[in-house]
């Protein structure tokens, strides 16, 4: 059993790639505050190429698809962000096989092993100052959301101003993991860059969603 | 510094075709992923062997491909983590229906990228397994690890696990293997000048013409402290107290004792070193039932030393005595 309606999934994936691409001043800016400044650089190498591959990816499956994305993001984002970002791809791949149809509840189900993923390959967990700070309470928010019965666009929106709120909210965090942590309580007062720019993602993603 | 190098960013690459060229019979060499396999391989009647690492500590490990040793290696740069793909690559390469068996010394980089590419490739229906060589008693944790470093002793490790799967055990009896003769493994070296990567051209650390780096990782990064340069003998002291004191070993303890050159050191003082620490031993009842004298994990040009004490058990005893033919020979 493994969901075939590919569509929503490589809207989403197209829009990460994109946005990855467009924001590399951006997010390398973010990360220049108290990490090396190569966040930006490092993720448009990794998804210019998915863009570039993207009518070679076979698209058998959700499953297949995604597998594709983590094997080439892994292979060319540098640094740990590969590994990090490609556990993510490949979690919610092998997650995705669980369901027949990527539903509001099967992506809390990737999003959650993406996240658990990212925890145990980066050894990190909440409160590290990392992207995870952002995205865990958001997919908490909208499974909260899916789950009360809420419709699908307030789930949305919820899920995307949760991401902004908890990055905005992490540079109150002190910086335990990559780079940034050498820094230490310097890293204080400024948001995580990968935070910010999961935040920035999302919000690109939620606000194209209707016309998608 | 004078090397024999033409352009430094072919360094690892000319090396690899070397060897492939040297040994047409037993070798493979893949350019696109830096694979070096066994001519024959992958055997689908055994566990593959691979191991793969930063280049610069050879032999270790292009040059112990062979029958009764690794099945593949899969190098990065010098002192670098091979990329994910060309981990991938190889262990789909290595695919044996009996499974791979990835080891990785225990380094930071090199761990991320050998976990991401075990669960890539199980994800694809791979049979595969990672095992961590964390052998160094120096320190805890170092500039590029989480936990003890994986250092010299990783050639015990190797023998044994290949041994286990040239006689038929399948994933789990080899990894059993391994994480046995790992916890019995302990090693500590010394240096006593820096090294020089090709593409640098100059010293990758600064040690004074007194001085030596007292438990040293495999890229000179530092270890326990530096000190003043001593006696041999009581180097050997310096390194096999903690040695011994670690697992610890004790009277009436058989072991094998390998004196691991770091690349720069004539094997007259390996032998030297490997005279005093055999006696040093044996005054502590400890007897040496196979030695090792030689290079096995190197730091390029470095001059130093690495003492490896295993304790032995008939186990592994008999599969470390088990025949292997890999590229290393003196005749």
């Amino acid at each position: 059993m493994t969901a075939t309606n590919l569509a929503d999934v490589e809207y989403v994936v197209r829009i990460i790639a994109q946005t990855a691409v467009d924001k590399e001043k951006e997010f390398g800016d973010f990360d220049a505050v108290v990490g090396d400044g190569d966040l930006g650089y490092s993720l448009a190498r990794g998804f210019e190429k998915v863009l570039a591959d993207w009518d070679s990816y076979k698209r058998d499956d959700v499953s297949a698809f995604l597998q594709q994305i983590a094997v080439t993001i892994t292979s060319r984002i540098g640094g740990s962000s590969g590994p990090l970002w490609g556990t993510a791809f490949l979690r919610a791949s092998v997650t995705a096989k669980q369901f027949d149809e990527i539903t509001g509840t099967a992506a809390v189900a990737m999003l959650r092993a993406a996240t658990d993923g990212i925890k145990a390959r980066g050894n990190s967990d909440l409160g590290d100052k990392t992207l995870l700070d952002a995205l865990v309470p958001a997919t908490d928010e909208l499974e909260r959301m899916i789950t009360s019965g809420a419709n699908a666009a307030d789930s949305r929106e919820a899920f995307a101003k949760t991401t902004r709120e908890r990055a905005e909210a992490t540079s109150e965090l002190e910086a335990k993991r990559g780079r940034a942590s050498y820094s230490g309580e310097r890293s204080i007062g400024s948001p995580d860059a990968g935070a910010l720019a999961v935040a920035i993602i999302i919000e690109r993603i939620v606000a194209g969603w209707p016309e998608r | 510094m004078k090397k024999f190098v033409n352009n430094p960013q072919q360094f690892v690459p000319e090396m690899l075709e070397g060897l492939a060229l040297a040994n047409p019979d037993t070798l493979k060499y893949v350019p696109e992923f830096n694979l070096i396999m066994r001519a024959d391989g992958p055997d689908p009647n055994k566990v593959s062997i691979v191991q793969g690492s930063g280049s610069g500590h050879e032999p270790a490990h292009v040059m112990i491909v062979g029958k009764g040793m690794l099945d593949a290696a899969c190098p990065g740069d010098v002192f670098a983590a091979p990329p994910f793909d060309y981990v991938h690559e190889t262990t789909r390469l290595m695919a044996s229906p009996k499974g791979v068996l990835l080891l990785v010394n225990n380094y930071t980089g090199d761990k991320m990228v050998f976990e991401m590419a075990q669960e890539m490739s199980a994800a694809e229906g791979v049979n595969v397994k990672t095992l961590f060589i964390n052998d160094d008693v120096s320190v805890e944790d170092s500039t590029y690890t989480i936990g003890r470093r994986g250092v010299a002793g990783n050639f015990f490790v190797i023998k044994a696990v290949a041994a286990a799967a040239e006689r038929g055990a399948d994933l789990d009896e080899v990894i059993r293997v391994g994480e046995k003769v790992n916890s019995v493994t302990r090693t500590m070296g010394v240096a006593l000048t820096a090294c020089t990567p090709p593409a640098k051209g100059s010293p990758l650390f600064e040690l004074g013409e007194d001085e030596i780096e007292l438990g040293v990782g495999i890229h000179g990064e530092p270890g326990r402290r530096r000190a003043k340069i001593m006696p041999a003998n009581d180097i050997v002291e310096e390194l096999l107290t903690p040695i011994v004191k670690d697992l610890p070993f004790s009277d009436g303890d058989r072991v094998a004792l390998m004196i691991n050159g770091l690349g720069g050191t004539p094997i007259s003082e390996l032998y030297l070193l490997y005279g005093q620490a055999h006696k040093r031993l044996a005054e502590q009842g400890i007897t040496v039932g196979r030695s090792y004298v030689g290079e096995y994990c190197t730091s390029l040009d470095m001059a130093g030393a690495s003492i490896t004490l295993v304790k032995l058990d008939d186990e592994i005893e008999s599969l470390l005595k088990d025949p292997a033919e890999i590229p290393i020979r003196v005749f």
